[in-house]
């Protein structure tokens, strides 16, 4: 049989990981957020997330929008475009820190203004991969099967409803945690071409919204590209190596 | 008003960090007890998992295959267990499904019989002397996953049942061939204990030589 974790384990690291996502996504619940979740290969887990933030088994807490997005993974990324809005929370449960279908979506879902968390196990993504990385250890082939993942999930929404006991740390830090860009005036900020105009022009869709840049600087465009902007101007393409 | 008691009850807290160390402490505090559940409920019923995996492994080797139902997460649980049958991470796949998965079937039989017949309607038109129906609850009382044992265990289909909190209905029903009760009072710690009784079932089926 397979070892299964002793009862001595500790979550090390993931129990710091989970509470500043938990906060993190109290905040946004608090301004109006949607979670969208989407598993790539297990929807069952965006399914089991979605279903306890929506309906919780604590009678009591709040209900809170929560939706499964259950289309594979070629589909996901249009329908999961046209889904998410600015200052919504994307939730990815997907075991392999080196799945491009997950990166791709996940640094469109930045674009868009959406704060992300990645739940996984085995080798851990870049830091940048996700805005809250919570990573199991142990063996990865059982993890969306022996309750691993569940109890990542479990504890999210658990510590999510703790935070809305401290109204005034939900509420407080709304506005610095708004997908506002604090550094673009070093780094651009990153935008999805949506439309190619003329052939120095681009319609790119932000955080912000919608605007038009120019991309003389990058040369031509296609549609899903993700682009630096800065002051209306695309600076580079991001490399996604693909 | 109770200011002096609670300090930060009307809104006014403004430092995350003892929050976020509450959290952490809440995250790791949970997470033990669920690990240790898990070691508790694995030992405690080893022996009527390894007797229910070893009827599931000559159900199989007969043909038969395997139905998994549940209500909410433990729907998507029952989908995950189907999916570990029949989309294993190692070794050879083993025929499983959700009765959950498909909303046609489960609308046009919660609207028109009611939602306590979704599940057994299915195992009448599916399931046969060979087949497995697997049933996960978390109170152990889903009218609807007891009437779908009573009707397979007439049409001769092996019931294992997953339950919670002390068993409930399923724990006390004989239409239930195999009940692993996981023994707690948390819907979210009992559920992360199935999972591991379901990989547990999974790897006494394919350990099992008939």
């Amino acid at each position: 049989m397979t070892p299964h974790p002793k009862s001595d384990e500790t979550l090390g690291p993931l129990a710091a990981d989970l509470a500043s996502a938990a906060l993190a996504l109290a905040r946004r619940f608090a301004s109006g957020a949607t979670l969208w979740c989407w598993s790539p290969d297990a929807s069952e887990h965006a399914q089991h997330v979605a279903v306890e933030f929506v309906h919780p088994v604590i009678v009591g807490k709040r209900a809170l929008p929560a939706v499964a997005v259950t289309a594979g993974d070629s589909e996901a990324l249009p329908i999961l475009r046209s889904l998410v809005r600015a200052g919504d929370v994307l939730l990815v449960v997907a075991a392999d820190a080196e799945d491009d279908r997950v990166t791709a979506v996940l640094r469109r879902a930045a674009s868009w203004g959406a704060a992300t968390i990645w739940i996984g196990a085995g080798v851990r993504p870049g830091d940048g991969d996700a805005d809250h990385v919570l990573w199991l250890d142990g063996d990865v082939g059982l993890a969306p099967h022996d309750g691993r993942f569940v109890l990542a999930y479990h504890l999210l929404w658990e510590l999510a409803h703790v935070c809305f006991e401290h109204p005034g740390l939900v509420r407080e830090q709304v506005a610095a945690d708004a997908p506002v860009c604090t550094t673009c005036a070093d780094e651009g900020r990153l935008a999805e071409v949506v439309d190619v105009g003329t052939t120095t022009t681009a319609t790119v869709r932000t955080a912000a919204g919608v605007e038009e840049i120019d991309t003389t600087l990058v040369g031509p465009v296609t549609p899903g590209d993700l682009v630096l902007v800065h002051a209306g101007t695309a600076l580079t393409i991001v490399d996604e190596g693909r | 008003m109770t200011d002096f008691l609670y300090p930060f009850i009307e809104g006014d807290e403004r430092d995350a960090s003892a929050l976020l160390t509450d959290l952490a402490n809440s995250a790791e505090a949970k997470a033990t007890q669920s690990s240790a559940l898990r070691a508790t409920t694995l030992t405690d019923s080893a022996a009527a998992i390894a007797a229910a995996a070893a009827a599931m492994a000559e159900r199989f080797a007969a043909g038969g295959q395997l139905f998994v139902f549940g209500n909410g997460g433990s729907a998507t649980d029952a989908a995950g267990a189907a999916a570990l049958f029949v989309r294993p991470p190692s070794g050879h796949p083993l025929p499983a499904r959700s009765l959950a998965a498909d909303e046609a079937v489960l609308t046009a039989l919660g609207n028109d019989v009611g939602f306590d017949l979704v599940f057994s309607r299915q195992l009448i038109a599916f399931a046969g002397p060979t087949d497995i129906a697997l049933g996960l609850s978390t109170s152990g009382s889903s009218e609807n996953l007891l009437v779908a044992f009573g009707e397979a265990h007439r049409h001769g289909v092996l019931t294992v049942g997953l339950a919670g909190f002390d068993g409930g209905r399923m724990g006390a029903s004989s239409d239930i061939d195999h009940c692993i009760v996981v023994r707690a009072d948390s819907v979210h710690r009992i559920q992360e204990t199935q999972a591991a009784v379901v990989v547990a079932l999974w790897e006494g089926v394919h350990g099992h030589r008939p």
